[in-house]
């Protein structure tokens, strides 16, 4: 969180002049106390709100000139400051109020262009509750207005992509003929939000996926001390599951710490060069058994060894490489084919293309820069994956409905391991695929620098 | 009680509205955090929702008091009188989906003896977060005199009754496989089914808003919906 603002040498007198007496002196004390880095705002909006204020006050006595907005607005637009607290990218409302029991007299009475796009407000005056409904928001407004009290509420969009804001109200005194102004300052916490809940998420998930085969086990073991016990054939069978099962449990703990040892090395990219071609091919030979069984055909197209040099640590690029192509195995038809091609000298700017309608997905953008890339595409001829789904494919423990987590067993981490390798090698990551055409994930890594890009190397050598 | 006297006709009107617009958003919050007390298994939550209901029923008495005043002494006509019955009628809706937030908010309390059901709950959540909308968007609709919003949130009922039914038949499979949840599925099937109910006094709210504006009824060409009352 930034610490308290104070505003710029060159911005102070204006203010102060602006403000006019009564203003000035109360942006200043509330910027003075000012814990949250709001304070710039704070002191902007005091001078508006007292401007505002006065006008307010005088509607007893000229309440026609006061009804409509215009008046109202004229003052803001008008001066500096109200120039300034329109383009806050904070939602920000002054509220006035004469009596504690008048519902209709709490009025907002100014509202910046972020407030009025949040709320959705035809005009920047009206009564408050016919905009903000939420009783915490009232209440802490409330206290605001009628004890002097500074107060937090939560507010909540509510629509379906629900943002959510921390609404403080302050005082802003009052004005000289009685009535008491308050200022609500919202403040964006939805990201906050989403990683705490990204986070309890991710522990139900982990202690799930692992719950799963430990009841498994529990309940073979118990099987085999009971009525199995003499049964030969069923023994031999249900150690075979158990053999699975176990296996199932040291993969998921396998990836969970390989994860976190990732997490920890994420910021420090590596400097080694690795050779990409040399890196696939390795990949390729120790997943042959596995393909074999299901029938499944690689097809290469990688350039010659020395020309695809990317940096990176080798054991993590080949981390990389081998759960694509497993994954690619696994999801492949039985008799199909995977291809997996190599291309140097891509730009960082390959990685972009793609929009609502097409196939293509940027799972991780590289930091926009004149860099190279050397580019692993590998894609196979399954079901592929529906476009509602592509976005949030490297989410820990992420399953597309309708997938059985048994039938194509994997820990749920194979991705979110890429990604997450992927970015601290500073690369990029992009699939494509449509329901019924297969999928293809593309990871880039970045260009060794003195290696020679080649655009033809991409068909140099082919193997198959 | 003299400035109310001395207030003028059209104060006096949009008090009533703003008392209005004040309940509906104590019953989001209520329906809303009902809700969250079942996905979080949030006792303290549900307590305090069981303990907050009683606002709602004396903010539906005032607004009830406060409109039958101003028939009786203001003699309302035509839009006047459209938005003071409005405010009444809207008010008892309001005050119907309160006591449905509180029973989920109880039923809740129930539940968290039970072991966790993660998938029903998560269904429950993407119902109830549909409900806790189409309250919002009505109430929107409302305090906004927004008529095409109104009319919006009327035509997509069977969304909520789509989901109803899902989840029914989600619940029943669960019951089916293990007879240990049926406690549980049985409080949750009763929640959904509160919700959806809450779902049709928006649409009640709806129908209301836009005779409050147009004076006119909605032509009922929407789809089937359940009975409001059982």
């Amino acid at each position: 969180m930034p610490s308290p603002q104070t505003p710029p040498p060159h911005i102070r007198p204006v203010l102060v002049a602006g403000g006019a007496g009564l203003a000035g002196l109360a942006a200043l004390t509330i910027t003075g106390a000012a814990p949250t880095g709001v304070g710039l705002a704070l002191m902007l909006i005091a001078g508006v709100a007292t401007a505002l204020g006065v006008a307010a006050a005088r509607r007893d006595a000229t309440p026609p000139a006061l009804t409509g907005p215009a008046p109202l607005v004229g003052v803001t637009a008008q001066s500096p400051y109200g120039v300034i607290a329109d383009m806050l990218p904070d939602p920000v409302l002054v509220v006035v109020a004469e009596e504690r029991d008048d519902l209709t007299g709490r009025r907002f009475v100014y509202a910046n262009a972020a407030a009025r796009d949040l709320l959705r407000l035809q005009k920047s005056e009206g009564v408050l509750v016919t905009v903000l409904r939420r009783p915490e928001v009232l209440e802490a407004v409330d206290a605001a207005l009628f004890d002097a009290r500074e107060a937090e509420a939560m507010y909540e969009t509510g629509v379906v992509q629900n943002r959510i804001f921390r609404v403080l109200a302050r005082s802003l005194g009052a004005t000289p003929a009685g009535a008491r102004l308050a200022l609500m300052v919202f403040r964006e916490e939805t990201e906050m939000r989403r990683v705490e809940r990204t986070r309890a998420d991710f522990l139900a998930n982990a202690s799930h996926e692992l719950r799963t085969p430990l009841a498994s086990l529990a309940g073979f073991i118990e099987t085999l001390r009971g009525h199995a016990r003499t049964d030969e054939a069923a023994r031999e069978r249900f150690l075979g599951i158990m053999q699975a099962q176990a296996a199932r449990m040291s993969r998921l703990i396998d990836d969970l710490m390989s994860l976190s040892r990732i997490e920890l090395n994420e910021h420090n990219a590596p400097c080694e060069t690795t050779d990409l071609t040399l890196a696939v091919g390795d990949v390729l030979d120790a997943l042959a058994p596995l393909a074999d069984e299901r029938g499944v055909r690689f097809e290469r197209a990688l350039p010659a060894v020395g020309a695809a040099l990317g940096v990176g640590d080798r054991d993590q690029i080949i981390q990389v490489l081998q759960n694509l192509a497993h994954n690619a195995i696994k999801y492949s038809v039985d008799g199909g084919q995977v291809r997996v091609s190599v291309e140097t000298g891509v730009p960082a700017d390959a990685l972009m293309a793609g929009g609502e309608s097409s196939a293509r997905f940027p799972l991780l953008l590289p930091d926009p820069g004149p860099r190279t890339f050397v580019a692993v595409r590998i894609s196979d001829d399954g079901p592929g994956i529906a476009r509602e789904h592509l976005p949030r494919l490297t989410e820990r423990f992420y399953r597309i409905e309708g997938q059985k987590s048994g039938e194509r067993s994997g820990s749920g981490l194979g991705l979110a391991i890429v990604k997450h390798i992927i970015n601290r090698h500073r690369g990029g990551l992009t699939v494509e695929s449509r329901t019924g055409k297969g999928a293809a994930f593309t990871a880039y890594f970045p260009m060794a620098e003195g290696a020679v890009p080649s655009a033809a190397t991409g068909l140099a050598t082919k193997v198959s | 009680m003299n400035e109310h006297i001395v207030k003028s006709f059209e104060d006096e009107l949009n008090t009533l509205t703003a008392e209005c617009a004040r309940m509906g958003g104590l019953t989001e919050a209520q329906v809303a955090d009902a809700l969250d007390a079942v996905v979080k298994r949030d006792q303290a939550l549900a307590s305090a929702v069981v303990g907050r209901d009683d606002r709602l029923d004396t903010l539906e008495a005032e607004i009830e008091r406060k409109a039958i005043r101003l028939i009786a002494l203001r003699g309302p006509m035509a839009h006047d009188l459209r938005r003071t019955v409005a405010a009444m009628k809207i008010a008892t809706n309001l005050e119907r989906c309160g006591d449905l937030a509180k029973n989920i908010a109880k039923r809740s309390l129930v539940i968290v003896e039970s072991e966790p059901m993660t998938p029903l709950t998560r269904s429950i959540e993407r119902m109830g977060r549909l409900v806790v909308l189409r309250l919002k968007e009505v109430l929107d609709a409302y305090t906004g005199a927004d008529v095409e919003r109104a009319v919006a949130v009327w035509s997509r009922d069977d969304e909520v009754d789509e989901h109803y039914n899902s989840l029914f038949r989600e619940l029943l499979t669960y019951m089916m496989g293990d007879p240990r949840t049926i406690t549980a599925c049985a409080h949750l099937l009763f929640i959904a089914k509160n919700l959806e109910r809450i779902g049709d006094h928006a649409t009640n709210i709806a129908e209301i808003v836009h005779y409050e504006i147009t004076g006119e009824e909605m032509i009922s060409k929407r789809p089937k919906t359940d009975a409001l009352n059982p």
